[in-house]
C-alpha cells in the first residue's frame, strides 16, 4: 500500500461540472476529496462559448466563467485538483487503486465523472487536416477564421451554439445537418436570426462525406443531399465538427457495466456494479448531457457517497 | 535554462489560462500575445506551430533553442521548461 498522502476518502476521476459539484458537497462535510483531471476543469462546459440554459443566470453565462466559478467554489471548501490522467482502476475491496500519471493512488470511494468528448466524423480528410482546417473547439480555434468561410457539421445544441459563436469571426457559415435539426427550439429560433441575416445557411438532410484540400489547407467539403440524391460541394476555409459525444471510458477496460454506446450503468444510488465506485454526469447511462443535470447528479452522488462511507463500518470518515 | 516564454492565446480559449496557471505555479513569467487583440499575429502563431489553434507556447532556452507546445499538453510543456 502507498503512503498516506496517496490515500483519500474519495477520488473523483474528472473535474467537470458533475465532479466539481460533488466535491463542493463532500468537502463541505470534511470528506477528504481529490479530483484527477487530464484536461481542463469544467470539461466540455469550459470550452463552450455560452451556457444559456443553466438555471440562475438569466442572461446565460460563459462556459469558461461557469467552470472557473465551480472550481473556485469546490476549492474554497478544500477540494484538491491534481492534473493527472488515470490509466486503470482496480477494486481491491476496501480500497480502490487508481494508476495515474501522478503515481498510484487509493480511495475508499471513486466517483467516475469523466464525461465525454466530441466525436469524430470519420470521413476522409478529417485526420489529415486536424488543427489545420478541421477543429472541435470553436472557442479555441475560431479566431483563426476571421473574415473566412466556415462549415459547421452537426444539428444538435452544440453545433448550433458554436455556429452562432463562429459568426463573430467568419463571414459566412454553412451548417451541415445529416438528417434534421435536434437543437432545442429556443436555439433554433435564435439560429433563424442568423439565417435571416445571411450569416448562416442550413443544409438539412446533407451528409458530410469528405474534407478536401491541398497540401496547406482545407478547400471544400463534399457531401450528399440525401433528399435530392445528389452530391454537394461547399467551398470553405475550415470545418468545425460537433456531431455528438464519445464517452471517456477507455481506462476502465470494460470492468464497469455499460450500455450499447459505452455509457456506464448505475443503480438508483448512482453506484456501479463495483461497490464503492459511483458514476455521475455525461458518462452515466441515462444522462441527459446537460450541465444542469450533471451538477444535480454530482450533488446526488456526493450524498450517496456519504451514506456509503457511513454505512460501511469498516470504512470510517476521518473527519 | 529557460530564457523566455511566449504564449499565443485568445480570450475565449479554456486551455489558455491552464497553461498560464501552470507556468505561474512553476515560477515562470511569460509574454502573452492575445490573438483577439492582435489578430494580425495569427499567421505568426500558425507558422510557428503548424496548427490553427491556441494556446501555443514558445519556450526559448538560453542556447536559443525553441520548444513549441501546442495546446495544454503537460507531457510536452513540463520537459520544455525543465
Amino acid at each position: 500500500m502507498s503512503d498516506t498522502k496517496n490515500k483519500h476518502d474519495v477520488i473523483m476521476v474528472g473535474a467537470g461540472p458533475a465532479a466539481l459539484s460533488a466535491a463542493i458537497y463532500t468537502t463541505r462535510e470534511d470528506i477528504d476529496t481529490l479530483l484527477l483531471e487530464k484536461g481542463v476543469p469544467g470539461g466540455l462546459a469550459a470550452v463552450t462559448d455560452m451556457v444559456d440554459n443553466y438555471p440562475g443566470f438569466p442572461d446565460g453565462i460563459e462556459g469558461l466563467t461557469l467552470a472557473a466559478n465551480l472550481q473556485k467554489q469546490a476549492e474554497r471548501f478544500g477540494a484538491v485538483i491534481d492534473f493527472a490522467e488515470v490509466s486503470s482502476l482496480k477494486d481491491e475491496g476496501e480500497w480502490k487503486k487508481l494508476e495515474t500519471t501522478s503515481g498510484d493512488m487509493y480511495a475508499k470511494v471513486v466517483l467516475i465523472a469523466t464525461g465525454s468528448d466530441y466525436k469524430k466524423l470519420g470521413v476522409p480528410g478529417e485526420a489529415k487536416y486536424y488543427a489545420r482546417g478541421v477543429h472541435y473547439c470553436a472557442t479555441c480555434d475560431g479566431a483563426f477564421y476571421r473574415d473566412k468561410r466556415l462549415v459547421v457539421v452537426g444539428g444538435g445544441n452544440s453545433a448550433v451554439q458554436e455556429a452562432m459563436f463562429l459568426t463573430r469571426f467568419a463571414t459566412h457559415i454553412d451548417l451541415m445537418v445529416r438528417s434534421k435539426m435536434r437543437a432545442s427550439e429556443v436555439l433554433q429560433q435564435e439560429l433563424q436570426k442568423f439565417v435571416d441575416d445571411g450569416k448562416i445557411t442550413v443544409h438539412l438532410a446533407t451528409t458530410t462525406d469528405e474534407i478536401v484540400g491541398d497540401e496547406a489547407k482545407v478547400l471544400k467539403v463534399v457531401g450528399t443531399d440525401t433528399k435530392a440524391g445528389k452530391q454537394v460541394e461547399i467551398e470553405t476555409d475550415g470545418v468545425f465538427v460537433f456531431v455528438g459525444l464519445k464517452p471517456n471510458n477507455e481506462f476502465l477496460n470494460g470492468q464497469i457495466d455499460s450500455d450499447e454506446i459505452g455509457l456506464l450503468k448505475t443503480d438508483e444510488n448512482l453506484m456501479s456494479n463495483i461497490p464503492g465506485v459511483f458514476v455521475a454526469g455525461d458518462i452515466r447511462s441515462g444522462a441527459t448531457m446537460q450541465v444542469a443535470s450533471a451538477v444535480g447528479e454530482g450533488a446526488t452522488a456526493a450524498l450517496k457517497i456519504r451514506e456509503y462511507l457511513e454505512g460501511h463500518h469498516d470504512i470510517q470518515l476521518e473527519a | 535554462m529557460v530564457k523566455n516564454i511566449t504564449i499565443f492565446t485568445t480570450k475565449t480559449c479554456a486551455y489558455c489560462p491552464m497553461v498560464k496557471k501552470y507556468l505561474a505555479a512553476k515560477g515562470f513569467t511569460y509574454d502573452e500575445i492575445n490573438l483577439d487583440d492582435e489578430p494580425h499575429r495569427r499567421q505568426e502563431a500558425l507558422a510557428i506551430s503548424g496548427a490553427m489553434t491556441v494556446p501555443v507556447t514558445v519556450v526559448t532556452r538560453q542556447d536559443e533553442s525553441q520548444h513549441i507546445v501546442v495546446g495544454y499538453n503537460l507531457a510536452k510543456l513540463a520537459p520544455a521548461i525543465a
